[in-house]
């Protein structure tokens, strides 16, 4: 009995000093998060003075000014419909390419594979420039085709293609011959089997994707110039004075409003942004 | 009436030829099984039959049909996967309705056909589970089930037993026996499995590289086998085999050109050393339980296995063995028949 209350309180003595543990270890994650919703509800005076955990006056108009500095629902509205129109994109486009090039027995297929590994180290600054020409003799500058069409047939997309090729490699053949003994096509092998059998890896893609695309900042600075066309990085940046100053309680604010549906996001689905990240081996 | 034939067929895989050329014909009704050591070929022709797999050369007919260019699902065949192939995403019912509801198959009859499949192999209570939740038997069963609703026209089998434990083996064996029986359909069954194959074909085909080298019933297989590979592979314990050399004086009149002798281990009787055919030292006594099984080495080093049911035997001891000559194989030089 006492050795089974010694064992009992070693396990709990264990718990309290993990727990405690991660928390001082979180704090670093934390606290910068934290500083930003404070500092949202701050004046800008008080952010440039005495430094205070709990802002001194609760500044709530601070997220009606943030409305009213520049167009920052339509740049909201433009940063949601962008990030869900590249993830529906991606999805597809991965899956197709990524079962074509895992599963269908064709001339070249070894080498587009390795194409597509060696496109993945090629930087997205290295093609910027050459990006830029080809929208602009298309005739995409100052819309939102480049940041739509670039992350899901550049780097972000091939890197969804290959982990989708991966996930596929890995699915048991036997289960598409049995879709083909059913009466299914190629594609319905693809959409009725393999498919619903992915839906890790479809998840990892999806919110690797959405988050990507929801973060992107280089492709909106280089293609939009106009502000109601901006997105919510590039609307960040510029919650500035006329003379270039960040209007720091006005930036944070929004950053704070920003977060939103990735919190929401988070929320939804924890386990599956850990799984993504185990899968896709990005660290989150 | 489905019967099925193959005529010259063939398959090469880039310059690798696995099927070379296979000639067979499968009766209406009939259980056929494939038997061969692994890379033989059995399951690729099983797949050729099932349209998984290109024909390269030859005619497949599936009863009036040449079938060579028809998709899988258009052959009227039906195909038991060895991992069992359930899609684990769809419970019981809908991974026996799935091939119905790709063919567009009426909601109604769909259930009809899936409720009939499930009675008959006593699924119903098990219908809204996902192919994780049963156990290996249960799955297999499913597997069985979702190739009954498709009403096939030949069902085929595919080391569908190889990965369930020994009890349930013998258990779902004899239940695909009875559902043959019962469905009197065309059956193709591929196995390493020789009890599988001995209990449950009418006909065996022994395949090779590729190749058949004996087609006929289990009995005729056994007793009756076409060459050395066939005799040797047929039977557990394996036959033995001498050269006739070895024991010429002490056989009866054997043709002339017999050049090995064939014995199975269960045929040869013990009797005083050196009155029998041969004599011997016993290496080991295996005891089986109904048997024991004797590792007898011969003089010239060859080691001869001979099943034994009665008392134990000392190892060490020298044994005589003798044989009725009927009981008697022999083989010519190119390891065919001779008697």
């Amino acid at each position: 009995m006492t050795g089974f209350l010694t064992q009992r309180r070693m396990r709990l003595l264990n718990q309290v000093c993990w727990t405690v543990a991660l928390c001082v270890a979180a704090i670093p994650f934390v606290f910068p998060f934290f500083w930003m919703v404070s500092s949202g509800f701050k004046s800008a005076a008080e952010i440039f003075g005495s430094p205070s955990l709990v802002p001194r006056e609760w500044q709530w108009r601070n997220f009606i000014e943030v409305f009213n500095h520049q167009p920052f629902a339509r740049q909201y509205f433009n940063s949601l419909y962008i990030a869900v129109t590249v993830t529906v994109l991606t999805l597809v486009v991965s899956s197709l390419a990524g079962y074509a090039l895992a599963r269908m027995r064709f001339a070249g297929a070894a080498l587009i594979a390795l194409l597509l590994v060696t496109a993945l180290m090629v930087p997205e600054e290295v093609t910027i420039i050459p990006n830029f020409f080809m929208m602009r003799w298309a005739g995409l500058v100052d819309t939102h085709w480049p940041l739509i069409l670039l992350p899901t047939f550049g780097s972000q997309g091939i890197m969804a293609t290959f982990l989708m090729r991966q996930y596929f490699l890995a699915l048991p053949k036997e289960l598409e011959d049995a879709g083909k003994m059913d009466g299914l096509s190629r594609l319905g092998v693809w959409w009725s089997i393999a498919l619903p059998m992915s839906r890790p890896a479809l998840a990892a893609v999806a919110i690797i994707t959405f988050l990507n695309s929801w973060n992107l900042f280089l492709e909106p600075l280089i293609f939009v110039s106009s502000l109601e066309k901006f997105t919510l990085p590039l609307a960040l940046s510029n919650f500035t004075d006329p003379y270039g100053m960040p209007l720091w309680h006005l930036q944070l604010a929004a950053t704070s409003l920003a977060v939103i549906p990735i919190l929401v996001v988070y929320l939804i689905a924890q386990r599956q942004i850990i799984e993504s990240f185990a899968l896709s081996g990005v660290k989150g | 009436m489905t019967s099925l034939s193959l005529s010259n067929v063939k398959k090469h895989f880039g310059r690798v030829e696995v099927i070379r050329g296979v000639d067979l014909s499968v009766d209406d009704g009939e259980f056929v099984v494939f038997v061969g050591p692994s890379g033989c070929g059995k399951s690729t022709l099983l797949r050729m039959i099932s349209g998984l797999e290109d024909i390269s050369a030859g005619v497949l007919r599936i009863g009036d049909r040449i079938v060579n260019e028809v998709p899988p699902a258009r052959r009227g065949v039906a195909m038991v996967f060895q991992s069992y192939a359930l899609y684990p995403h769809l419970n019981v019912r809908d991974n026996m309705g799935f091939g119905l509801k790709v063919r567009k198959v009426p909601v109604d009859e769909r259930a009809r056909r899936v409720g009939e499949a499930a009675r008959t192999l006593k699924l119903e209570s098990l219908l809204d589970r996902l192919p994780r939740e049963l156990s290996g038997g249960q799955r297999q069963r499913v597997a069985i089930g979702r190739a009954i609703v498709g009403n096939p026209e030949v069902f085929l089998f595919d080391e569908p037993l190889s990965n369930l434990d020994a009890e349930l083996r013998v258990h779902m064996r004899s239940e695909i026996a009875s559902l043959h029986k019962r469905l009197g359909s065309t059956m193709i069954y591929v196995t390493h499995d020789q009890i599988e194959a001995m209990t449950l074909a009418d006909k065996i085909v022994v395949l090779r590289d590729g190749l058949v080298e004996q087609v006929g019933t289990p009995r005729e297989l056994y007793e009756r086998p076409d060459n050395l590979f066939v005799a040797q592979f047929i039977g557990s314990p394996k036959m033995n085999i001498l050269p006739i050399g070895s024991v010429a004086g002490a056989l009866p009149a054997h043709p002339y050109r017999a050049s090995h002798v064939g014995m199975r281990p269960e045929d040869l009787e013990l009797t005083d050393p050196g009155s029998g055919l041969v004599s011997g030292r016993v290496l080991l006594s295996e005891y089986t339980g109904a048997s024991s099984l004797l590792h007898v080495e011969l003089p010239d080093g060859e080691v001869f296995l001979v099943a034994y049911d009665s008392q134990m035997i000392d190892a060490d001891t020298t044994v005589g063995l003798t044989i009725a000559p009927d009981r008697l194989h022999f083989f010519d030089v190119a390891g065919r028949r001779a008697n």
